[in-house]
């Protein structure tokens, strides 16, 4: 940096120089307040946490060629949930039917690199950043590490931050887990 | 059975003669390995197997990389418009030519010596060729190992076996059954987008078998759809409809019914109308009262048309998800899972379509979940030692009659919750896996399914 380089940002990646230290802060404790939610199964608070328009996708990731247009498919979804299909989800694992989560699966949110600027919309930030996601389940030792980049929107309204839009990159084209069970 | 030379096949598959017409199936065939490496010599070797849809490959050049067995195939729609597949496997050294999944290529290039080939699969580039070969190399002779090739409706299938009846034949008739997921309309359908794919400790043949029918799961398995309000039928109703089966062949099809449902109901209207122009009047007699349908094309490709909507208490919508059981080793499989959608539906039909699939389907799949979770846990436990001299319980509808009437090709019960057609699928696996290489597969062997009472 002394020479006068830029550090080597690519297009389109957020900077976070001009976020004031504070908003920074609030934004991080908010994002791993969520994740404690998410690890300790509190769903019903958590999905509170999304607004009323929030859309939620995991798209599919494609093994391509370097030179291809994409890799992160354009149609392709594992998961495409508004708050309301969210809720669902939340409402099924709360059935004594939801055999997938019953044990229920360990998890945990590791979240790093976290990079913000400022959203489209006053109040609003474009957040990107890491997480890795353990899952252990039963009394087997196996267990899986997802790995991936969020790029969140977060709103600030009268209640704090609420996540208007999150999109979830996955970094495997083929998922080594038998079920996404649990929220990344 | 006396010309079946059994010597490599394990003791618990041999006794499936006699124990699969008495309603027993061992629960060691679910996760073995004896039973994987037979399968790959004998099952996957000669079946006809799912490779593409054809809208995945649209244009010249477009390729996808897909698997027989534990083969890479190459399946590319060549400059001329045709479909080829080919060995993924250079011929100079055996390198992978191709490495991304799908895109679109005029050549395929090995990153080893530089070996090119067309996507015709022909010879078109070896370095050095005067120098080092001084022409002693016949390029003609050294393209890429082609696949025989077939279509359906759509589907591409391939074989490794250059002696593989036609298609057609092999199909035997179930392609009645495969127009109601394949002809939603006169121009078919096309996938929504590449498929969601990823792997799980489970038995292919697990997934094969529920997905021709297991309705007798659902209420169990899936409660929590009746639970949250999602279904049409009640649990009173939920077995009602038929099961059909094309004996010694292995497909086989669940039609749920329920009482009282309009005709079509749950197909935007667009798609009834399709139907209607695409469908015989035999085809619409069996399928228009359907709730659901669920099928599999032997070996491990499987279809099912549901309805289900976003949120619970809603009318629902039906989508058609085409899924491949992959083996990849001793009880695993990698999972391929499309969305089909009618190719002649508007754009916004289709994009309601796929988001009500994804929430049913895929890993994340509210369906699909839990379905892993039971598939996964048996598996494991019929990979137990103990488990090759256990036998499973099959004996639903073991002294059932067919149905005289029914105007489809196959054998039909009623109701569709019933065991009939597993034994035919484990029948027709049984053999394959018990025919040698080198001799046929004659389907006139299979053990039939069912015994009506004399």
């Amino acid at each position: 940096m002394e020479t006068g380089a830029q550090p080597r940002t690519p297009p389109g990646v957020p900077r976070t120089a001009e976020i004031p230290p504070e908003v920074r802060e609030s934004i991080t404790d908010f994002l791993y307040y969520e994740a404690d939610l998410l690890d300790e199964r509190h769903y019903e608070e958590w999905v509170e946490l999304f607004t009323d328009d929030a859309r939620y996708e995991v798209p599919v990731r494609v093994t391509r060629e370097k030179k291809a247009e994409w890799d992160v498919s354009p149609t392709a979804r594992i998961i495409d949930d508004s708050k309301e299909m969210l809720q669902v989800r939340v409402a099924r694992l709360n059935t004594e039917y939801a055999w997938a989560e019953d044990p229920p699966s360990r998890v945990r949110h590791f979240i790093t690199n976290i990079r913000i600027h400022p959203g489209d919309t006053e109040g609003e930030y474009a957040v990107r950043y890491n997480v890795l996601i353990y899952r252990s389940r039963g009394e087997l030792p196996r267990y899986e590490v997802l790995s991936g980049q969020r790029r969140d929107v977060l709103r600030e309204t009268p209640d704090g931050w609420r996540i208007a839009y999150r999109q979830v990159i996955l970094d495997q084209s083929v998922l080594a887990t038998y079920n996404l069970s649990y929220f990344v | 059975m006396q010309t079946v030379n059994t010597a490599s096949v394990p003791e618990f598959v041999q006794r499936m003669w006699h124990t699969l017409p008495e309603g027993r199936v061992p629960a060691k065939i679910f996760n073995d390995p004896a039973v994987y490496e037979l399968e790959k010599e004998r099952l996957f070797s000669r079946a006809w197997c799912f490779l593409a849809h054809e809208s995945e490959v649209p244009h010249p050049g477009d390729y996808v990389l897909r698997w027989i067995g534990d083969n890479s195939i190459i399946v590319v729609r060549d400059e001329h418009g045709e479909i080829r597949a080919h060995h993924n496997r250079c011929t100079h050294r055996g390198n992978q030519v191709c490495k991304a999944e799908m895109g679109n290529a005029s050549h395929f290039r090995c990153s080893y010596h530089g070996w090119t080939f067309k996507n015709t699969g022909d010879l078109i580039g070896v370095p050095y060729y005067r120098e080092v070969y001084r022409e002693s190399l016949r390029k003609g002779e050294w393209g890429l190992k082609p696949v025989r090739i077939d279509t359906y409706a759509g589907l591409i299938f391939g074989t490794l076996d250059p002696e593989a009846e036609p298609l057609d034949e092999y199909l035997g008739g179930f392609q009645f059954y495969l127009d109601f997921f394949l002809k939603p309309g006169p121009n078919g359908t096309e996938v929504y987008g590449p498929p969601e794919r990823w792997v799980a400790d489970t038995d292919w043949k697990i997934c094969a078998e529920n997905f021709g029918g297991d309705g007798y799961h659902t209420p169990v398995t899936h409660q929590f759809g009746f639970q949250l309000g999602f279904y049409p039928s009640s649990g009173k109703t939920h077995f009602m409809g038929y099961a059909v089966h094309i004996p010694g062949r292995g497909h086989l099809i669940g039609i749920g019914h329920t009482p009282g449902l309009p005709p079509f109901v749950g197909f935007p209207e667009e798609v009834v109308e399709g139907m209607q122009q695409a469908l015989s009047p035999e085809q619409i007699e069996v399928f228009s009262p359907a709730r659901m349908s669920v099928g599999t094309v032997f070996p491990n490709l499987s279809f099912l048309i549901q309805p289900f909507s976003l949120t619970p208490k809603q009318p629902g919508l039906k989508f058609c998800t085409m899924r491949l059981w992959h083996p990849r080793g001793p009880g695993k499989i990698e999972m391929f899972s499309w969305c089909l959608v009618p190719k002649d539906a508007p754009q916004s039909v289709k994009d309601e379509l796929y988001r009500i699939y994804n929430l049913a389907f895929g890993p994340a799949g509210t369906f699909e979940q839990d379905d892993f979770e039971n598939w996964t846990n048996l598996s494991r436990q019929n990979g137990a030692s103990s488990a090759a001299d256990f036998d499973l319980a099959y004996f639903q509808g073991l002294d059932w009659e067919p149905l005289k009437d029914h105007p489809g090709p196959g054998l039909a019960f009623t109701p569709y919750v019933t065991e009939i057609g597993f034994r035919n699928l484990w029948g027709t696996w049984l053999n394959y896996v018990s025919t040698p290489p080198g001799e046929r597969v004659d389907p006139s062997r299979v053990p039939p399914a069912f015994h009506p009472p004399q």
